[in-house]
């Protein structure tokens, strides 16, 4: 990969008069209230302790006393979140359900934009165009969240927000070098240029020797041996415009580009090469009518499998108001038009996949008191796919028709938030979640000997059904207590194919190995933390996940190597303990994770299993400021890893030291 | 016996919740509230501070925190003692402290002026008198009263109208 990022990025910078006008002064309001402020539960603006679902809002101080390189790895310290490390640049992250290898289940979001790759169907965190330095706050929003973002929030939601230049000026540079070969390099900054114009600009670059493989992984030793070092470069550049005191245009374009040694959804090995660019803009208005926006986005995803190459676009466009009537009454409505296209995978001769989306959704808050409140959300969603071309009767066993397929689905949110006298705040809520069939899902065929692997236009979506009673309260001592209780069913678990074929000749042209909707999983679980300080230096924070998930779905591995019930670790626990004088600040972290079972694929068709033992990591982080502006920390990362720990079933996660130099202005 | 106890336990905390001192953090929320005032322009803003006798000494502590300016978010607030009595008026807002704040008279004299009239003591409020009403203690309350607000002629951003709560 060449240095390529900085010099169109500067090209652009030129050329580009637009910016960005972010409603929301996320740290004023954070100040205001004494807890951070969201919209990410409904779509409105809300303080973390009103809102009707249960979330974690990490902020910029934790991000920054985080012994990682990367988000995932910062996730992996909350509660409720698994996040499986399956290679230096493939951290996975479930949440209250497994952590598999391209997980489709959790929907991603930076600065509103999905960057969850939906031909076929995951977030490859490695992509993502943001830095650790420039994240206003990272929320997590756990459970289904169908009815505010649509198809594939099932598990949860995670929206990353950066710093907005027109809230204050801002810039930060970091290098960090590091053993095994490790590098990272952070440039941001924002600068408001006047009154109305603002902008915003993010590169990043990662470069590492990446983790060893266990030697029986047959596929992954040789692509190893090919590929031994991670490599990921983003750029970003954003800005707003200010028209009027009430009405702006924001806007972002972001290009990355990454190297990584992944495992693909069915555990097999591959050394693959992504190259994503986005456009984003968002014209707002607050009106008497409420605040008004028109946005759109557009995600274009050049990837080069190991196994073949596949190129998408997707294109969102969504018209929102909302609106507070009277003095307890807020609504959100808002209509949505999505279209996308995916290059027929890996045989472009078959015709293009393409879908459109129509969505129409809307929230309706009421304030029964200031003890009481509602939350109802719905979505109805209506999907058309088609193909450009006629398959090759040869392979396919499928005809152009039977790719114009449309579906119609219904998704909700609905939350009860109560406020005792006593204290604390009770949540009730219920939804429903859809997790859609992608392109892979549908059409993808790539044959491998005298066989093919096929995607099925038959495919169901999944559906998702929550329901959680949570309670927080901040104890008399200060210590935050937060606690949930969960339950959760999924109905027509999508899979990608098993270990062997399922459709033969005459019904069709070759033995297939079929993806397809392969039964039904359940959970459910409770998890607790409790964060709190001790005097003025000394800041803690504990917390346990409990999950039970009991899989009904067609056997492991013949038809699905789908198995939430083995690769879900039971108890979850993360301790943190932070110390603070003067200019030092001393911080240690453990995690452990139960044990667990993953399937195994050392090369294609030959499946099995692989215990993984419960696992312990320790990590710390001393960081000193040599000057209000510059400090010099000392990370290190599961120290007790050693040359490697086997936390999945084919890397050895290593314990990794590096010295961060980062300078803030 | 318990339900007078408790309406007479219950009465105390009202009263000590309503008439509770202003503090430099009550300030310091005021202050960030005003970044979400409509129309206001500049990072200045200057605070009245009307005080009744027996609160002079919670008056002047107030005026000393302002003293150069005060960095609230993204406004600096400089003060401007007013004793009660006294016209309020080419001030972006006022705070009303102790007997102050229960004079309807001199509140809602300075909310017609157009002045954003605040309180921590939520009567002033509930009545209609103030705007505002703030607490920071033991978690951060805002109050805004419409009513009030439309006589004043103030209004806020969308953002900060959902997150606080309106009677």
């Amino acid at each position: 990969m060449k240095n390529t990022l900085l010099y169109s990025a500067a090209a652009l910078i030129a050329t580009s008069a637009a910016a960005n006008a972010q409603s929301i002064d996320y740290q004023v309001m954070g100040e205001m209230f004494g807890e951070p402020v969201t919209t990410g539960a409904t779509g409105a603006p809300q303080r973390s302790t009103d809102v009707p679902a249960t979330m974690i809002i990490i902020t910029q101080d934790e991000i920054a006393q985080a012994p990682e390189y990367d988000i995932p790895g910062i996730l992996r310290h909350y509660s409720g979140i698994d996040v499986a490390r399956f290679s230096m640049g493939q951290g996975e992250v479930g949440i209250r359900s497994a952590a598999s290898p391209y997980t489709p289940r959790l929907l991603v979001l930076v600065n509103g934009r999905e960057v969850y790759l939906d031909s076929y169907g995951y977030t490859a965190w490695s992509t993502l165009p943001v830095n650790l330095d420039e994240i206003q706050q990272i929320e997590v929003v756990k459970g289904p969240q169908s009815a505010l973002y649509g198809f594939n929030a099932v598990a949860g939601v995670i929206n990353i927000i950066t710093r907005d230049p027109a809230y204050g000026d801002f810039a930060n540079a970091t290098a960090e070098v590091g053993t095994n070969g490790y590098q990272q390099y952070r440039l941001s900054g924002g600068r408001a240029l006047n009154d109305q114009i603002a902008l915003r600009f993010s590169y990043g670059r990662t470069d590492g020797r990446d983790f060893d493989v266990e030697p029986d992984a047959i596929e992954a030793v040789s692509l190893r041996a090919g590929n031994p070092d991670f490599e990921r470069e983003h750029f970003a550049l954003g800005g707003s415009v200010k028209f009027t005191e009430n009405v702006g245009l924001t806007f972002e374009y972001t290009q990355s580009e990454a190297e990584v040694l992944e495992l693909t959804s069915i555990y097999s090995s591959a050394a693959n090469a992504y190259d994503l660019t986005s456009y984003q803009g968002e014209l707002g208005a607050d009106t008497d009518f409420g605040y008004i926006t028109l946005s759109a986005y557009r995600n274009e995803s050049d990837i080069t499998y190991s196994f073949g190459d596949l190129d998408g676009e997707l294109t969102s466009f969504k018209l929102q108001d909302l609106i507070k009537i009277g003095s307890n009454d807020t609504l959100r409505f808002a209509v949505e038009f999505r279209t996308a296209e995916t290059a027929s995978f890996p045989d472009t001769t078959a015709g293009d996949l393409n879908y459109e989306t129509l969505a129409f959704s809307g929230m309706w808050n009421h304030k029964f008191s200031n003890k009481l409140e509602t939350t109802l959300a719905v979505r109805y969603d209506m999907v058309d796919w088609s193909r450009d071309g006629s398959p090759n009767p040869a392979l396919y066993p499928y005809t152009q028709s039977d790719y114009d397929v449309s579906f119609e689905e219904f998704s909700y949110n609905a939350a009860l938030v109560y406020k005792p006298e006593a204290g604390g705040t009770v949540r009730l809520s219920a939804a429903r979640g859809i997790q859609a069939p992608t392109m892979f899902d549908m059409g993808f065929l790539l044959p491998v000997g005298t066989a093919v692997l096929i995607g099925d236009p038959n495919i169901q979506p999944s559906i998702v059904d929550n329901i959680e009673l949570a309670y927080d309260r901040s104890l008399s001592n200060g210590v935050q207590l937060r606690t949930a209780l969960f339950w959760q069913n999924t109905d027509d678990v999508k899979s990608s194919l098993g270990g062997a074929p399922d459709l033969f000749p005459p019904n069709a042209p070759l033995p297939a190995y079929r993806f397809g909707n392969r039964g039904e999983s359940r959970l459910w679980g409770f998890e607790g933390s409790l964060a709190g300080m001790i005097g003025e230096t000394v800041d803690w924070d504990l917390s346990y996940t409990y999950k039970s998930v009991e899989d009904d779905l067609t056997p492991f591995p013949t038809t699905t190597l789908t198995d939430f019930e083995g690769i879900t670790p039971e108890h979850t626990v993360n301790a943190h303990l932070g110390w603070t004088s003067g200019r030092l600040s001393l911080d240690g972290y453990a995690n452990y994770v139960s044990d667990t079972v993953m399937p195994f694929q050392p090369v294609f068709g030959a499946v099995a299993s692989r215990d993984i033992d419960g696992h312990i990591s320790f990590s710390g982080r001393a960081s000193y400021e040599l000057t209000d502006n510059l400090d010099l920390s000392l990370t290190a990362q599961n120290v007790n890893f050693g040359d490697g720990e086997l936390t999945t079933p084919v890397y050895e996660t290593e314990a990794r030291y590096w010295v961060s130099l980062r300078a803030n202005f | 016996m318990i339900r007078i106890l408790s309406a007479v336990g219950l009465s105390v905390l009202l009263t000590s919740a309503a008439s509770a001192q202003t503090t430099e953090r009550d300030l310091a929320v005021v202050g960030r509230a005003l970044s979400f005032l409509e129309g206001a322009s500049g990072s200045d803003r200057t605070v009245a501070i009307v005080f009744d006798p027996a609160s002079a000494a919670e008056a002047e502590a107030l005026n000393a925190a302002m003293a150069g300016g005060l960095s609230a978010g993204r406004v600096t607030l400089n003060g401007q003692l007013v004793p009660l009595g006294q016209s309020v008026s080419g001030v972006d807002a006022a705070v009303f402290l102790g007997g102050a704040a229960t004079d309807a008279g001199a509140v809602q004299a300075a909310t017609s002026a157009g002045v954003m009239t605040v309180s921590t003591d939520m009567t002033c409020v509930q009545a209609g008198n103030c705007v505002m009403g703030v607490q920071s203690e033991p978690s951060v309350r805002i109050v805004v009263n419409g009513a009030a607000a439309s006589s004043a002629s103030v209004s806020f951003s969308t953002a900060f109208a959902m997150m606080v709560e309106e009677i």
